[in-house]
């Protein structure tokens, strides 16, 4: 028994020991949060590469990227090229001098004929450019169903007042205009936070959202409250969203949207960033994009403020600075990879020397219009500040205010974790 | 026959009672497994109970979850992955443990009760804490990213428990038979390898449960030390990643999780007889 046993194991070592990988080729190992289809994706953006450099993309998406990268980087163990998942992260490691500088390889001035300085800000630390965008995501739009519009002979508002005249109209017929949700399992909240976002860049001008993203100004600031004010005034009512707080607090965020398309609509509108796109497709595979489901922009609140594009973006920086990792960073990069990247999402690219025309339809040429247009834009806060309040608190705050928690008590137990966070 | 009814009646409320646990706990798996049959647009619309209102209408089940799970590419790699780590993983602690427990339960050696303690008292360490750590020292020796190195730290974090359960099971056998063997003249590993291990298959087998299925369904451990590059993922890295990052096509993983499922549930059920005759062997026996 213990002979046959031992033997069993032996030759299970050695079968072991056969299949083991052998890294003999060139290659380059990239850690992301894309999976699904996004990692089928990013794997078509890299096949061009492969196939023209020889140097084989190992990749490895995960949805726990902060924690693992984190200690994988820790560990002295770093991917050679990784997804950032947020400026504030990217800004962290730069400052650790875990990341290598760009400059090191890529030359500024050509950088600039393809990238806006903005994003090339964005995507530095203390003046070295440490990561480059790959492709944007628009968040501040509001969907609808121009179909179920023209029913019922609504307009497409262009000011928050008329968005709110609109909205009481749909009171009167008896319909709901609004449906959110925000359950999004570990993440539960962040849909609320957007809209935070996108009501304080409304009704103040740009620098005090980057002072409130940067924590110069206080949670229990008035025009925080004002911000929290206005989205309860939505979310918390009972007639303006569809099922009332409970069904907000429940649904989960990617199915919410499906409201706009029932027949009669349970909701007229539907406030989430563009990837919402392919949620909206994958639940009813026969709407067409312009013509069923439409969008236009969160209206402004304030007329001196305009409407801002509040957004987030995809980057990636370098940890190991081998010549195929150099390659590698060269490449997406550029425009061709970009191409090849926002056409299979539907994402919108950071790169100006892509084609229009690979945009998948109207809706997201649109979206990269109103992107490039604006005259503001700013980065989804929540994805800046540190990660116990951007990724923690502020998320458990929106669920406690939405599930009728008293504002000053959520704004305070914000405030409380920020003061500890912020401080190193 | 009337002491028959009297019994069933007592035990009735504990019947009962057990049967109201048992479809609590299973309910939720009747869930995901209804669930895991249904077209993604219905999933998206309505809940998994409303198929009971027809039950035998089949055009509302579809086996497309699976087939998009099983002909996913590199799903039978890393199936093979999850073989390579799991036996391995799960006989070495074993081992060991079973020498430990034997050695801490009747061998007399300076400072056992306190190595004991110290090794059980491992128990309240979370994994979490040793990520990095043991991970530096995968760097050095060359290990991250290499099967023998997940093997050595899926050993190390099982063997707390399983030493601690393999000491209550050992300490128990009856002391007579050591000492009388001892007369015979038998070594330590003479009684180890003829006595201890033969009396313990009943233990061995349900602790080999245990961590069959931690090593098994585990994710954390696998991508820190192993990364999830397919040729070395398992499969709660490709089921993981199955899922889009804004969780798009999460019916896929209601599929998943039955196919990830499926060999754990063959290898108990088809020994559940076995693990019963080894824990009656011993009892006799002993």
């Amino acid at each position: 028994m213990l002979k046959k046993f031992s033997l069993f194991f032996v030759s299970i070592c050695l079968l072991c020991l056969i299949t083991m990988p052998v890294h003999a080729q060139e290659s380059v190992t990239v850690m992301g949060v894309w999976t699904g289809a996004e990692a089928d994706a990013f794997l078509k953006m890299v096949e061009p590469f492969e196939e023209e450099t020889g140097i084989k993309v190992e990749f490895t998406g995960t949805r726990d990227l902060p924690a693992i990268l984190n200690t994988r980087v820790q560990a002295g163990n770093p991917p050679d090229v990784a997804a950032m998942p947020n400026p504030g992260q990217m800004a962290s490691f730069a400052s650790q001098g875990r990341l290598v500088p760009l400059a090191n390889f890529m030359d500024r001035e050509t950088l600039l004929t393809q990238y806006s300085d903005a994003w090339l800000q964005l995507g530095s630390y203390d003046g070295q450019l440490y990561s480059i965008f790959i492709s944007a995501d628009l968040k501040s739009m509001v969907w609808y169903n121009p179909k179920a519009f023209a029913a019922a002979g609504y307009e497409v508002p262009s000011t928050w007042d008329e968005l709110m005249v609109l909205s009481d109209k749909m009171l009167a017929d008896g319909n709901t205009p609004w449906a959110i949700g925000l359950e999004s399992g570990a993440a539960s909240g962040w849909p609320g936070t957007d809209w935070i976002e996108d009501i304080m860049l409304r009704i103040a001008p740009p620098e005090t959202y980057d002072a409130w993203v940067n924590h110069e100004i206080a949670w229990t600031n008035e025009t925080v409250m004002e911000a929290f004010e206005i989205f309860g005034k939505i979310a918390k009512s009972n007639e303006y969203v569809y099922g009332g707080p409970n069904a907000v607090l429940t649904i989960p965020f990617g199915d919410s949207a499906d409201a706009l398309f029932t027949d009669p609509p349970n909701a007229y509108m539907h406030r989430q960033a563009t990837f919402i796109k392919g949620f909206i497709l994958e639940h009813f595979p026969d709407l067409v994009p312009g013509e069923d489901f439409d969008f236009f922009p969160f209206p402004a609140i304030k007329e001196e403020y305009g409407t801002p594009a509040l957004g987030a973006a995809d980057m990636l920086a370098m940890f190991n600075d081998t010549p195929e990792a150099r390659a590698f960073m060269e490449y997406v990069a550029s425009a061709k990879a970009q191409e090849i990247w926002v056409a299979e999402l539907g994402k919108l690219a950071p790169n100006k020397k892509v084609d229009p025309m690979v945009y998948p339809d109207d809706i997201t040429r649109k979206a990269a219009d109103f992107l490039g247009e604006a005259s503001v834009f700013r980065f989804d806060g929540s994805d800046l500040m540190p990660a116990a309040v951007g990724s923690g608190s502020f998320w458990t705050g929106i669920l406690d205010y939405v599930s009728g928690e008293p504002l000053r008590n959520v704004l305070m137990q914000i405030e409380a974790s920020a003061l500890d966070a912020y401080r190193d | 026959m009337k002491t028959k009814q009297n019994n069933f009646l007592i035990n009735a409320p504990m019947h009962v009672f057990v049967i109201i646990v048992a479809i609590i706990w299973i309910f939720p798996t009747v869930g995901l497994l209804i669930t895991s049959f249904r077209p993604s647009a219905d999933v998206a619309s309505s809940g998994w109970w409303t198929v009971l209102a027809h039950p035998f209408n089949f055009t509302q089940f579809t086996l497309s979850n699976y087939r998009d799970v099983i002909t996913n590419i590199g799903i039978g790699r890393a199936f093979v992955n999850t073989l390579i780590i799991t036996i391995p993983a799960c006989t070495l602690p074993i081992i060991i443990a079973s020498f430990a427990a034997y050695a801490f339960a009747w061998m007399e050696f300076w400072g056992r009760r306190f190595f004991f303690i110290l090794f059980v008292g491992l128990l309240v360490v979370p994994l979490q804490m040793t990520l990095i750590p043991i991970l530096r020292i995968f760097n050095q020796l060359g290990l991250s990213g290499s099967f023998v190195g997940i093997w050595f730290a899926h050993a190390g974090y099982g063997l707390p428990l399983v030493i601690y359960l393999m000491y209550n099971y050992i300490s128990g056998l009856p002391s007579e038979m050591f000492e009388s063997s001892t007369i015979d003249g038998a070594t330590p590993f003479q009684i180890f390898k003829s006595i201890v291990l033969p009396l313990s298959i009943p233990a061995i087998a349900s602790i080999t449960i245990f961590q069959f299925i931690w090593v098994w369904n585990d994710l954390l451990v696998a991508l820190v030390y192993l990364g999830g590059t397919p040729d070395v993922a398992p499969l709660t890295v490709r089921i993981s990643a199955l899922v889009g990052s804004y969780g798009q096509n999460w019916e896929l993983l209601t599929a998943a999780a039955f196919v990830s499922m499926a060999l754990p549930l063959i290898i108990f059920l088809s020994l559940q007889r076995y693990f019963v005759r080894g824990i009656m062997a011993g009892s006799i026996k002993g």
